[in-house]
């Protein structure tokens, strides 16, 4: 049901945001307007949002091998081909490199009884830059705390992590009912995941 | 600065406990305490945006058309949070001289993202000669006819400096002005001595300039260095005039951290040629 919900809402997303854009970017390939940017920013949210749960089904130890699985593949869905994750800690500052279904299989396989993620009620949205191949190209900062537990409970590694995603969004076409419609598509890419030093 | 921050931080800390957020409640369980989060400095975007002063304090734009938008008054409480609070290498005098500069009510500066003369220094770790060694390489942001990029705009690498030194000649060192007689047969006397090779450098003309840029690109075509990694990353700004800013990120508790103004020195147009050179040379 969760997931009927939200395909439709993601195709009512979609339809509204190509609805509001068609009309206006037929008149110009220009820069994009500052409500635009404001609609592309919610677009990509929602897209980090969906990365953020799906970390947090992955990492769940409840979360049973074959849905583990199957969320993993609709994770990668979100992202650009040959995204990666770059890893840092705060007693090593250098960055260990991970394809991104590889961190996903790391972090379902993590060796605690209990796994908690959770998210602080934070993200930051840098402006949009436009890249040399015509695409724009933003980053959205998240902050994850992740608790491995043994069986009794008791914490054994807790860290907070800064997450800075990649975020790529690129004007595309699509026919519907014979009429040529732009939308514009959010793909993830890169993520840097550092730890922070809290208090 | 005290009383500033403590101000600061009970307007935050009102802000981010007293208001709703319309986003949250949708990736899950959310934690409390993010105050520090909210403070941090969490991109460079960010760092730009706050000492130009175009979002409020929970990073939400400021609409260009509002009086907000770019507020004078209001910078100056956002430039001085923007400073390693650690650092007492840089006197509050300074400190205050520059912030009056850049929010001169009659010609306010503003850092622009795309305004130039700002570089990144990367330094990154590559395998060389059997051993990982820091490397580091200067990026700038280039326009381009679509968009930008960042490319590398100079190197560092000890092994280079140490050969090459510094493009200075010996002028007891040269070929006289009738070795062309002689089929320059005394550049032998050059290249001969292994020992001698460093000397090579005092029979090049006067004004060349040691090209490290090629040099690591040679290196690494021929796959003598090897990327392995990033291990830190700074910013330094000479847009504003008559200032030098460096930029880093701090990454520690409390309410001052993420990216800030960690050195700020009055310059000349003579000596920001000394100080490139000093920051070029990784302060060698």
């Amino acid at each position: 049901m969760k997931n009927i919900k939200k395909i439709l809402f993601s195709f009512l997303f979609v339809f509204a945001f190509m609805a509001v854009d068609s009309a206006a970017f037929a008149q110009t390939n220009a820069d994009l307007s500052p409500t635009r940017k404001r609609a592309i920013d919610s677009l990509a949210l929602e897209k980090v949002k969906d990365l953020s749960r799906y970390i947090s089904i992955i990492g769940n130890k409840s979360t049973q091998y074959s849905e583990a699985m199957r969320v993993i593949d609709r994770a990668m869905e979100l992202f650009s081909d040959g995204a990666e994750m770059g890893v840092s800690s705060v007693n090593s500052k250098a960055i260990r490199y991970y394809g991104v279904r590889k961190y996903f299989d790391r972090l379902m396989a993590l060796n605690y009884d209990q796994v908690e993620i959770d998210w602080f009620n934070i993200q930051y949205i840098s402006d949009l830059e436009k890249q040399p191949d015509g695409r724009y190209v933003g980053v959205i900062t998240i902050f994850q705390r992740f608790q491995g537990k043994s069986a009794d409970g008791l914490v054994q590694y807790s860290d907070v992590t800064k997450k800075d995603i990649t975020v790529y969004v690129e004007r595309k076409k699509t026919i519907i009912a014979g009429r040529e419609i732009g939308f514009w598509d959010v793909m993830l890419g890169d993520v840097r995941v550092s730890e922070t030093k809290r208090n | 600065m005290t009383i500033i921050n403590n101000i600061f931080l009970a307007f935050f800390l009102a802000l981010v406990f007293l208001s709703p957020f319309s986003v949250s409640a949708q990736i899950g369980n959310y934690l409390g305490d993010e105050s520090d989060l909210y403070a941090a400095t969490k991109q460079m975007n960010q760092f730009f945006r706050r000492f130009n002063h175009e979002e409020d304090k929970l990073g939400n734009k400021f609409d260009p058309s509002s009086k907000e938008f770019r507020n004078n008054a209001d910078r100056k409480e956002y430039i001085n949070i923007l400073f390693d609070g650690q650092n007492k290498a840089v006197p509050q005098n300074v400190k205050d001289d520059f912030v009056n500069q850049v929010t001169n009510s009659a010609n306010p500066t503003f850092l622009e993202f795309h305004g130039g003369d700002w570089f990144a220094e990367v330094t990154t770790r590559f395998v060389y000669e059997g051993r990982e060694q820091d490397l580091t390489l200067f990026m700038k942001l280039q326009e381009e006819k679509v968009g930008s990029k960042w490319v590398i705009s100079n190197v560092y690498f000890e092994p280079f400096a140490k050969i090459m030194g510094k493009d200075i000649q010996d002028p007891t060192k040269f070929l006289h002005p009738l070795s062309h007689e002689l089929d320059f047969m005394n550049l032998r006397k050059i290249f001969d001595e292994p020992q001698k090779l460093k000397e090579v450098k005092n029979y090049v003309e006067a004004n060349h300039k040691t090209d490290y840029v090629s040099l690591f690109l040679y290196e690494v075509a021929r796959n003598a260095l090897q990327f392995k990694t990033v291990t830190n990353v700074k910013f330094h700004f000479f847009q504003i005039d008559n200032w030098y800013l460096e930029v880093s990120r701090f990454n520690r508790g409390g309410y001052n951290n993420g990216w800030l103004i960690s050195n700020l020195a009055r310059i000349t147009p003579q000596n920001k040629d000394v100080l490139l050179n000093y920051i070029y040379s990784n302060g060698n």
